[in-house]
């Protein structure tokens, strides 16, 4: 086995081992901040573009100058919001660690 | 026997199972195939669907199911059976079922697209089941958060060097959401901070004590634990009620002394196996739901995600000195390191009242977590499954983790194990004489001892606050539409603490973790049901979970009907007995006919299910489509 190959490996452990680490201890912290982040998104969105799923909201006039903003997350949302959820889906992070 | 065998014995079967088993069912009959796309990559929306490394998953998968059950499962079961069974169980149960109910029940959730597994219960079996499910979970919740605070309370009120490090927990879980959150403060500052200090704070409980071989500790000399020792004394002038635990598995009862007789003392009464319920014990309880009330009310960042997080920090931290302490003790101090506790006591040993423990269903049930636990599928399915990036990640991730669940388990059977003895104390005991190993003499045994206590007690009440939130959450959604004050938060959570304390003030603790032990298994046994019938309907040998299945399911229901009568014989009609414990009594029998008759319901259901696909040609496995 030549040096790089070495080198490589041990590098690559090296990565594993900070990726376990960061699993237990700070990605519960981010991915709260994020699923946070993301229910405020799907508050905004509802606002702007809420008739495509029938919550008429905000006259069309906001809407559409909103819209080129709000285009790329459109399919997004509508499949974040529409998703049936039920009792163990809507509360995961609670489920944790039990 | 000594604790260098366990390390052994737990790194080759743990080895073998997951190469020479784990691997084969993962290639050749769930087929995983890396080219196909998951929920993750199909549906990514950057908060639930979200492609994740392995390396991360695994840890955070870890990190979500390490916590006190493995325990205190194995510390009871070392206690009424010996080791011998209890290792056997755990080796055999993660290889053979554990491992494949976690991951199991990741891939069903991931071959159809992301749902729950109650989602996935309502389209394959039946819409009943899917209801039938939060009836199991409440229950289980009840059955958890009173077995836990029971075992806390006891440990409180018998142990004065315990509560201020609870007290600095609760401080330092508030800051900690404050300092991450609003702050901003960097997570390892935090983590150094809020760790460091709760753990300085458990080392100060016992600060000053002296503590004497074969007497009990003098608090007096401890400025901390003297203070909270005179003020218990002050307010237990006489015990409420009494209660009996004929396994004598409750922590309040003594290990017996040099001469084999157990001693009285102000919670046990020696001569006439009596448990006290004193009033120190039932305020450590309302302190405990008190602690857990803010974590079940407050924004999970804000109380219960930081706490949660220092005693996961807590049970590393104790898991990897004890490590060291079990792998060095043979070789610094065969003594230590020598077991104690017997191998065998007996396939049914004898119970004073009547009362019966067979090995067989109730070790099976007794160690719940360690070996295998339905609360991993179903959180499994909602969070680990909908974060994979590949399929092939699915085993390291969920089977990976919870053979390393497993790991904890064996640590808790060896402290146990070398301390001798039984219950929590032995538990303390033995992870005292480990960190005494571990730090070469610099850590006294009995003030490594008090630290056994306090990580024990910061580790199950950390998962007993989450307990409650879920409670209160379930109970609003089972029971919300029905009165809708079940919806208010401080209403579910009031009324999921009410019943609890009714099963710690009333109960028998070590009935009340049988059938929480119960009922987690069933938990598991509907998990590997919903694989069978999911395997079946896409024409797959459904036998490797099939075959757990079947056994656990026939396990648990025969243990909780042993429970039940269990309860009855030895209490509910036991002459004498304090009104209150025989009303626990008869509410737990109600309980179990309540988990039988669910169980039942369920297992018909999957049995039309199941008849359905077996003359069905089988379907597609469901691929993941665009919105």
């Amino acid at each position: 086995m030549n040096e790089q190959v070495r080198g490589q490996r041990s590098s690559g452990l090296r990565a594993a081992l900070r990726e376990f680490a960061y699993g237990m201890t700070g990605y519960e912290f981010a991915r709260h901040a994020i699923e946070t982040r993301a229910a405020l998104e799907n508050l905004f969105m509802v606002v702007v573009v809420g008739d495509m799923i029938g919550v008429p909201v905000i006259p069309p006039y906001y809407s559409l100058r909103l819209l080129p903003l709000v285009t790329p997350d459109i399919v997004r949302w509508k499949r974040r919001v529409l998703r049936e959820r039920d009792f163990t889906d809507l509360h995961d992070h609670h489920l944790h660690g039990v | 026997m000594s604790s260098l065998w366990i390390v052994v014995i737990g790194v080759v079967v743990i080895y073998a199972a997951y190469t020479l088993y784990a691997r084969r069912i993962d290639r050749t009959v769930i087929a995983s195939d890396p080219n196909k796309s998951t929920p993750a990559r199909m549906y990514m929306d950057g908060a639930d669907f979200m492609p994740t490394s392995r390396f991360v998953l695994y840890g955070y998968h870890f990190k979500s199911i390490a916590a006190a059950g493995p325990i205190v499962g194995v510390i009871t079961a070392a206690n009424l059976w010996g080791w011998l069974p209890s290792i056997l169980w755990l080796m055999i149960g993660v290889s053979f079922i554990g491992w494949a109910s976690d991951y199991s029940a990741i891939m069903m959730a991931v071959r159809n697209d992301g749902n729950s597994l109650s989602a996935i219960a309502h389209r394959l079996i039946s819409p009943r089941t899917r209801r039938i499910l939060f009836v199991f979970i409440f229950f289980y919740l009840l059955l958890i958060a009173g077995a836990f605070v029971g075992i806390m309370a006891a440990i409180l009120a018998s142990r004065p060097d315990v509560p201020f490090g609870i007290l600095v927990l609760a401080i330092m879980g508030l800051f900690g959401g404050y300092a991450i959150y609003r702050m901003r403060m960097s997570i390892i500052g935090v983590t150094i901070l809020t760790v460091g200090l709760t753990i300085a704070a458990m080392a100060l409980g016992p600060l000053g004590a002296t503590f004497e071989t074969g007497k009990a500790p003098n608090w007096s000399t401890a400025p901390i634990a003297g203070a909270v020792n005179s003020f218990n004394t002050s307010i237990n002038a006489g015990p409420l009620w009494t209660t009996v635990d004929p396994t004598n598995a409750d922590p309040r009862i003594p290990a017996p002394g040099a001469d084999g007789k157990r001693p009285t003392t102000p919670a046990y009464n020696a001569a006439s196996g009596e448990i006290n319920i004193l009033p120190s014990f039932l305020l450590a309880s309302l302190l405990l739901l008190i602690f857990s009330y803010i974590g079940a009310n407050t924004a999970i960042w804000r109380f219960a995600q930081p706490v949660n997080y220092i005693g996961f920090w807590i049970t590393a931290i104790v898991i990897l000195v004890s490590a060291v302490g079990a792998v060095l003790a043979p070789f610094t101090n065969a003594s230590v390191a020598a077991f104690k506790v017997d191998a065998f006591k007996g396939f049914a040993p004898t119970i004073a009242g009547g009362a019966l423990q067979p090995l067989w269903p109730m070790l099976f049930v007794t160690i719940a977590c360690g070996a295998i636990s339905g609360w991993h599928a179903l959180f499994g399915s909602v969070g680990t499954a909908r974060q994979l990036e590949y399929e092939t990640d699915a085993l390291p991730v969920g089977g990976g983790a919870m053979f390393s669940e497993n790991t904890l388990g064996l640590l808790s059977l060896t402290a146990v194990a070398i301390a001798g003895g039984a219950g929590a104390g032995a538990f303390a005991a033995g992870v005292g004489n480990l960190i005494n190993v571990a730090s070469f003499g610099a850590i006294g045994v009995p003030f490594g001892t008090a630290l056994g206590f306090g990580a024990f007690v910061v580790i199950v009440l950390t998962v007993v606050q989450l307990v409650f939130r879920v409670m209160r959450v379930t109970l609003g959604e089972w029971l919300g539409d029905r009165w809708v004050g079940f919806k208010n938060q401080h209403v579910a959570s009031v009324t999921g603490m009410v019943l609890s304390m009714a099963l710690v003030l009333s109960g028998t603790w070590v009935y009340l973790w049988q059938l929480f032990g119960a009922s987690n298994q069933l938990l598991a046994a509907l998990s590997l049901l919903l694989v069978t019938v999911w395997l079946r309907s896409v024409g797959k040998n459904p036998a490797y979970a099939g075959i757990p299945m079947v056994f656990m399911y026939v396990t648990t229901m025969a243990a909780t009907v042993v429970t039940a009568y269990n309860l009855f014989v030895t209490i509910a009609t036991r002459p004498g007995q304090a009104l209150i414990s025989v009303l626990g009594a008869w509410a737990m029998v109600a309980v179990s006919i309540l988990l039988l008759v669910a169980a039942a319901l369920i297992a018909w259901d999957a049995w039309q299910a199941w008849n359905r696909y077996r003359t069905a040609p089988p379907e597609e496995a469901r691929v993941p489509t665009a919105a």
